[in-house]
């Protein structure tokens, strides 16, 4: 599973990269991590603002911090 | 050694008098409104309205709204921008955007009306929504072709979205109402209920050496401190204490310093609510209309609270303590700063140059504006220090109209996202703008009348608009 997160380095988007990890890690998924600060390949997707999350290229939340229960759900989907 | 010491003082006197009378009633409720903005309203709610196919005339006002609404700090400017631009309505609407966020952001406004007076609140919202609506519409205009070819946006960024929820909104106005009465200065709430007079032979003596280490000078400004302000300077770095780790690591649950946070800081603020004077028997307390309504309005906000999920709340008590971690370091040094710079400054100076509402004082604000960089909010302080020293009222809005917009370091970050040339064109177009917005205003304090002046902004606004729609017709046309 390949995970991205979107952000220019802005505090929300540290945390939301820290937030996945910790859930990645509580159910035990293989995953590699990504952090896309590119302003350019950022806008390359679907989003408007950051932070955002894309699992497997496909943006599941952005704008807004998501919790760790829906991320779960989002991980476990795919 | 005598200037150097004199100057220190003064700085220390600046620092004392911001912490005691300007922070708690007015930025301590702004850092809380402005978490709940970023952590409770959803991005999307605002940005739907900004898709490549949303009408101009909602587009717009739309721009101006996420300006105030979403973008309380640079991080959000930056994308928000970029997306603006690169997706959604546009090149007009994204500049609207832009020049609107740094002025109309709820910190910023409720500062500059309690450091600067509600009328320069009120001013600069207004210029700055009509100006930046105004620069939005030449942009767009100017750059007609450029902006035609943008790629074709997904939609997907645009749809979907819930709108505000209504516990939000209720529990946001609460703390705009919060912020409201413990500023605002009207009959009702400066009035006296009751009183009481608390003996303590060693007030005076205690005063008197307040006043001979911060020395009030009416001439100068310099509003001294007095024993209530050197109480909340304790309770503030009190709040600060156990902030540090209750607010800090909130997103790990609530702790019992969270509590002891949030109820020094309710404790605090009803404290600096209340009237206070210094007697030569005893300290006189009253109770004023503010108290009470800042002690009911601070009591309210719990239930209203417990009406989210516990996630919502640490997520805004989380974005609170960002905010105050960010911006109010940069703040007190700025305001410490300005205080020694004060010293220097001769009022003959100021007057000479920016002293009366002509087009060469006007100018001379907005190139101090651009060439000088502070950081965000450091410009009200600044701007008080100049109003104190003779600035007239027109050139101080115009330098702050330009002072947050354009430095450096933002030109070349807007540069980066939409080319060399569209951004200096930007910075003339605001520097010329930001000159007749402090010329109207100036032209306001000096006696014009209202009328006069919205008929000229109005029908100067107009104008553009018709010939914006008129353009973009005569584009369509050809298509057909």
């Amino acid at each position: 599973m390949n995970i991205k997160i979107l952000g220019t380095g802005c505090a929300k988007c540290q945390r939301l990269e820290q937030l996945t990890r910790e859930v990645v890690a509580e159910l035990g998924i293989e995953a590699e991590f990504d952090h896309v600060r590119d302003m350019k390949v950022i806008m390359a997707y679907p989003v408007m603002t950051t932070p955002a999350l894309v699992i497997d290229d496909e943006v599941v939340v952005f704008g807004r911090m998501p919790g760790k229960d829906e991320i779960a759900g989002w991980l476990k989907q795919t | 050694m005598d200037i150097l010491i004199a100057a220190l003082q003064s700085g220390a006197a600046s620092l004392a008098s911001y912490l005691a009378a300007h922070v708690l009633l007015c930025l301590v409720p702004a850092f809380f409104i402005a978490g709940g903005l970023s952590a409770l309203v959803p991005q999307r709610s605002i940005v739907r309205f900004l898709g490549p196919d949303a009408p101009k005339y909602v587009a717009y006002p739309a721009a101006a709204g996420a300006g105030s609404l979403l973008a309380v700090c640079s991080c959000t400017v930056q994308p928000l921008f970029a997306g603006i631009y690169s997706k959604g309505a546009g090149l007009g609407p994204a500049i609207t955007f832009l020049f609107f966020a740094p002025a109309a952001n709820i910190l910023a406004l409720s500062y500059t009306g309690v450091a600067l007076g509600a009328d320069f609140a009120i001013a600069r919202i207004v210029l700055a929504l009509c100006f930046g609506i105004g620069i939005g519409m030449l942009m767009a205009l100017l750059f007609r072709r450029g902006d035609a070819e943008r790629t074709a946006a997904n939609a997907a960024a645009f749809t979907g979205g819930d709108g505000i929820s209504r516990k939000t909104l209720i529990f946001l106005g609460t703390l705009v109402a919060l912020l409201i009465s413990g500023t605002l200065k009207v009959d009702w709430l400066t009035a006296p209920l009751f009183g009481t007079v608390l003996h303590w032979d060693g007030v005076s003596a205690a005063q008197a050496v307040l006043d001979r280490l911060v020395p009030v000078n009416q001439i100068k400004g310099e509003e001294g401190l007095s024993l209530q302000g050197l109480t909340l300077i304790g309770l503030l770095l009190a709040i600060g204490a156990a902030a540090w780790r209750g607010l800090g690591q909130v997103d790990a649950g609530f702790s019992r310093l969270t509590w002891l946070a949030l109820g020094l800081t309710a404790v605090t603020l009803v404290f600096a609510a209340l009237g206070v004077q210094a007697g030569t028997s005893g300290l006189t307390i009253t109770v004023t209309g503010r108290t009470l309504a800042v002690a009911v309005l601070c009591a309210t906000v719990l239930p209203l609270a417990r009406r989210f999920d516990a996630w919502d709340m640490q997520q805004w008590l989380w974005e609170t303590w960002r905010f105050i971690s960010m911006i109010f370091p940069l703040l007190v040094v700025g305001v410490f700063l300005v205080g020694v710079a004060r010293s220097f400054i001769q009022p003959e100076w100021i007057r000479f140059i920016a002293g009366s509402n002509t087009l060469l004082a006007n100018l001379a604000g907005v190139v101090f504006g651009i060439f000088m960089y502070f950081p965000t909010l450091v410009e009200v302080p600044i701007a008080r220090m100049f109003l104190s020293l003779g600035m007239h009222p027109g050139p101080l809005i115009a330098y702050l109209m330009a002072d947050p917009e354009l430095s450096l370091q933002s030109i070349l970050i807007t540069a980066a996202i939409i080319g060399k040339l569209k951004a200096w064109t930007y910075v003339g177009l605001v520097a010329v703008f930001s000159t007749l917005a402090g010329l109207t205003y100036g032209a306001w304090v000096d006696g014009t009348s209202l009328g006069t002046l919205a008929l000229i902004i109005g029908g100067f606004m107009l104008a553009l608009t018709a010939a914006v729609q008129l353009i973009e017709r005569a584009q369509r046309a050809p298509a057909r």
